[in-house]
């Protein structure tokens, strides 16, 4: 790094240290496993999905990497060319305007807020299943049941992991890599143990493995597809996040597309082996341990674990535990990061732009982001049945919000240089625009069709499906503050600044 | 000469710099206002990646590092730099290190209630660990004009000398009064007072004789029922800066507070230099730090 410097008549600013290194290839796939919190992921959207599409589960984990690749593609063009300003709000910003640009950002945090929730509540599940396998108490587990005891702890891990990120305090390289080695060789080890029993003749409800499973064409319905795709898109949530690293790489060349490449193959063997081990082992039915049961859909390791891996589902409960509380603390960065920007932009009130000048993290925006996630928290498990599972599918739907929205803006920025190459229509057009039609198509279907009560876990507020109170609310939510603040503060919404603006045909 | 100024855009930063220009007035010193930030890792798993942050932070950070030098007088030399460190200590004792600096000067932190002094995080860690002499102002420190006295609290312990001579080179080059002081806590189970303040004033004797002659030095001995009380019955100049030496405890050249230092700072209304032990002490080697082979606080 240059060391030049500034003094009281002078201008810039030294900069000194070391330098943070680069990853390589094998690093990059542990940061990008580790963003997708498998372990987590699993225990959360298995059950979900399984209830949408069946036996047709590994079709839909497949489809579903589809979407959030082409939109990954747009993701890194953006980024190479606006690499100082990396959010969805300011790239929605630039090429939509401020309007379309502060709904993506509302996406982004609400997305980002939502899975603190679920990540929080998850964590306390298999928080009090760990003490009671540790403590050889069943009825400790049950705590988790207890509404009180459950909104109370689940509101301190919350604030844990807000202090934490406040502080800036960060998972180091070598938590990393145990993290993630750990998550994986459990997830393999429940997966084996799994169809040991099939084999066995030991298992639950053992279901042979057929080639229908793999055939998305199977699935009953394109509610039913657009649901579990949606919610496959939440699977992968993350794994773009290699395609990003370039010049912390050791080959920016190289590095990224290789890691990713990799990341995607590691991800979707486990996902697909966990699947397909789980229908094999437990089925679809609806009996005391099977996939179909919507008592086991909200969180399928909490059920399964201990049938299939016996007194080993410790380790279970240990990987998930680990998975999300490290993902609940990394991810409390991001809403507020973009809390910040927002404030800083004067897309929100100025404090949200507070910068801590102790720990140089956001101060007033990630308090802010604790307090939402709380909050919805608190309403969601007060007023649904499900909270998991309803804030897991709300979750999908805000993703491909979000999502399709920056992959839109990626068309449009670009839309200058869209047909200056094959490389240019590929990953500047084609990609974004396929990725982000398809996500929109989704989010519009599966919001339609999450009005209807009785949609994912059949939970309802005044006779609308809670997913749509939950998802479709938060939108709303979002576009009433925007013109609030519009009334209160017009600059960012006058363009006095942020500007429109579009790539350069060069 | 130069002086590390541990600088944070707040009340306790505002303190250090105060100190800084004090101590460094009258001394040719210059002033590096430092800046930690907090190390990027790549492994901290943060989803999505999000680059903007890095250039709000920046641009808040060259804002912060104007006001800090805006405190800064004409007459002193000041420059502002950024570490990139996992914490605060670290990126100080690095920046020290980097620059052969003298002298790191902090801000104790501001939210204790009960004394003025109370130490805070980046304080601790740096009494702990730093390997040159430290400068706590306490909070609300505003005065900038040049020190007007140093006082040396002399202990009964080895390790005295490595202060005493602090003391003694940094009076003279600054034509300063120097006060040294034994502070003696007479406990009420405490049986050898009498014992405990011969040797005090033995050990203030020859510290004294061992000075060189011209110097403007007095000898005093403050007791009290802790060492608290007796720092209360002392009477101190408002520009005045008490220098206290390091605890046995600490590795070669590096600060460690004892606990009667500890004691001091948390009852102390003016700031106070800690200083390691065997730094710069002639005839001692000094430790693979490449430290500066003049006391030169």
């Amino acid at each position: 790094m240059s060391i030049d410097e500034t003094t009281q008549r002078g201008t810039g600013l030294s900069r000194k240290g070391l330098d943070s290194g680069t990853v390589g290839l094998l690093g990059a796939v542990v940061i990008g496993v580790s963003c997708v919190a498998p372990a987590y992921t699993l225990t959360a959207a298995l059950g979900p999905t399984v209830a949408e599409v069946g036996v047709n589960l590994p079709a839909i984990f497949l489809i579903g990497f589809i979407p959030m690749l082409l939109v990954a593609l747009g993701y890194r063009e953006l980024n190479s060319a606006m690499p100082d300003s990396g959010t969805s709000f300011t790239w929605a910003t630039r090429a939509f305007g401020p309007w379309v640009g502060w709904m993506g950002g509302w996406g982004l945090i609400a997305a980002t807020v939502i899975v603190l929730s679920n990540l929080a509540a998850v964590a306390v599940d298999f928080f009090y299943l760990l003490i009671s396998q540790v403590l050889g108490d069943p009825a400790i587990a049950d705590l988790t049941l207890n509404l009180p005891v459950n909104i109370a702890t689940t509101l301190v891990f919350i604030a844990l992991a807000c202090y934490i990120s406040y502080r800036g305090m960060q998972a180091t390289k070598t938590v990393q890599y145990v993290l993630v080695t750990f998550q994986l060789v459990v997830l393999a080890w429940f997966a084996i143990a799994a169809f040991i029993h099939v084999a066995n003749g030991t298992a639950f409800d053992a279901t042979s493995i057929s080639a229908e499973w793999f055939n998305p064409f199977a699935v009953g319905s394109f509610s039913a597809f657009a649901a579990g795709v949606s919610l496959s898109i939440f699977i992968y949530w993350g794994w773009d996040v290699t395609l990003t690293m370039n010049e912390e790489t050791t080959d920016p060349g190289r590095t990224p597309g290789r890691a990713g490449a990799l990341t995607v193959v590691v991800i979707v063997v486990i996902y697909l082996t966990v699947a397909l081990a789980t229908l094999a082992y437990a089925g679809v039915g609806d009996g005391e341990l099977g996939a179909g049961n919507p008592d086991n859909q909200e969180s399928i390791f909490a059920t399964l674990a201990g049938p299939v891996m016996g007194p080993f589902a410790i380790l279970m409960s240990m990987a998930v535990l680990s998975s999300s509380a490290a993902s609940l603390q990394s991810t409390f960065v991001s809403p507020a990061r973009t809390l910040l920007a927002m404030g800083h932009y004067s897309a929100l009130p100025k404090g949200y732009g507070r910068i801590s000048p102790q720990h140089k993290s956001p101060s007033y925006a990630t308090v802010a982001a604790a307090l939402a996630a709380a909050g919805f928290y608190v309403f969601t498990r007060l007023v649904s049945e499900n909270a998991l599972w309803d804030t897991i599918t709300a979750l999908g739907l805000m993703i491909c919000f979000y999502y399709g929205i920056t992959a839109l803006a990626c068309v449009w920025y670009f839309r200058a240089q869209a047909f200056a190459g094959v490389r240019n229509i590929l990953l500047k057009f084609l990609a974004p625009l396929l990725g982000g039609v398809i996500l929109l198509v989704m989010f519009v279907k599966t919001a339609i069709d999450s009005m209807d009560p009785e949609y994912g876990s059949g939970s309802e507020l005044f006779g609308v499906g809670m997913v749509f109170v939950l998802g479709i609310g938060v939108i709303l939510l979002g576009a009433v503050l925007m013109l609030v603040w519009s009334r209160i503060n017009p600059a960012f919404f006058r363009q006095e600044i942020l500007t429109r603006g579009y790539a350069p045909r060069r | 000469m130069r002086y590390i100024v541990g600088y944070t855009a707040d009340a306790r930063g505002h303190d250090a710099v105060c100190l800084a220009v004090a101590l460094a007035r009258r001394q040719e010193a210059s002033l590096d206002l430092v800046l930690v930030t907090p190390e990027h890792s790549l492994y901290a798993g943060t989803y999505p990646p999000d680059k903007g942050f890095d250039t709000l932070l920046s641009e808040q950070m060259r804002e912060w590092m104007d006001e800090g030098l805006a405190l800064v007088p004409d007459d002193v030399t000041a420059r502002g730099v950024v570490m990139r460190a996992e914490s605060n200590a670290e990126g100080l004792i690095r920046a020290a290190e980097d620059t052969e600096a003298s002298l790191i000067v902090i801000g104790a932190s501001s939210r204790g209630l009960a004394g003025r002094f109370s130490v805070g995080n980046v304080a601790r860690s740096l009494l702990h660990a730093s390997p040159v002499p430290m400068a706590l102002a306490p909070s609300d420190y505003r005065r900038t004009d040049p020190v007007t006295r140093l006082t040396c609290a002399v202990g009964r312990r080895a390790g005295a000398d490595a202060v005493i001579s602090v003391a003694v080179s940094s009076a003279r080059r600054r034509g300063l009064p120097l006060r040294l002081v034994s502070l003696i806590a007479l406990d009420a189970g405490q049986s050898d007072a009498g014992n405990a303040e011969e040797e005090a004033n033995r050990r203030l004797a020859e510290a004294a004789s061992s000075l060189a002659a011209g110097g403007r030095v007095s000898v005093e001995t403050a007791r009290g029922s802790s060492i608290e009380d007796a720092i209360e019955t002392m009477a101190w100049d408002e520009g005045e800066v008490l220098l206290v030496g390091s605890s046995r405890l600490a590795q070669h050249a590096r600060i460690f507070l004892g606990s009667t230092a500890a004691k001091i700072l948390r009852t102390l209304t003016i700031p106070m230099v800690v200083v390691p032990r065997t730094y710069a002490t002639p005839g001692t080697t000094s430790g693979p730090g490449a430290l500066p082979t003049e006391a030169d606080v």
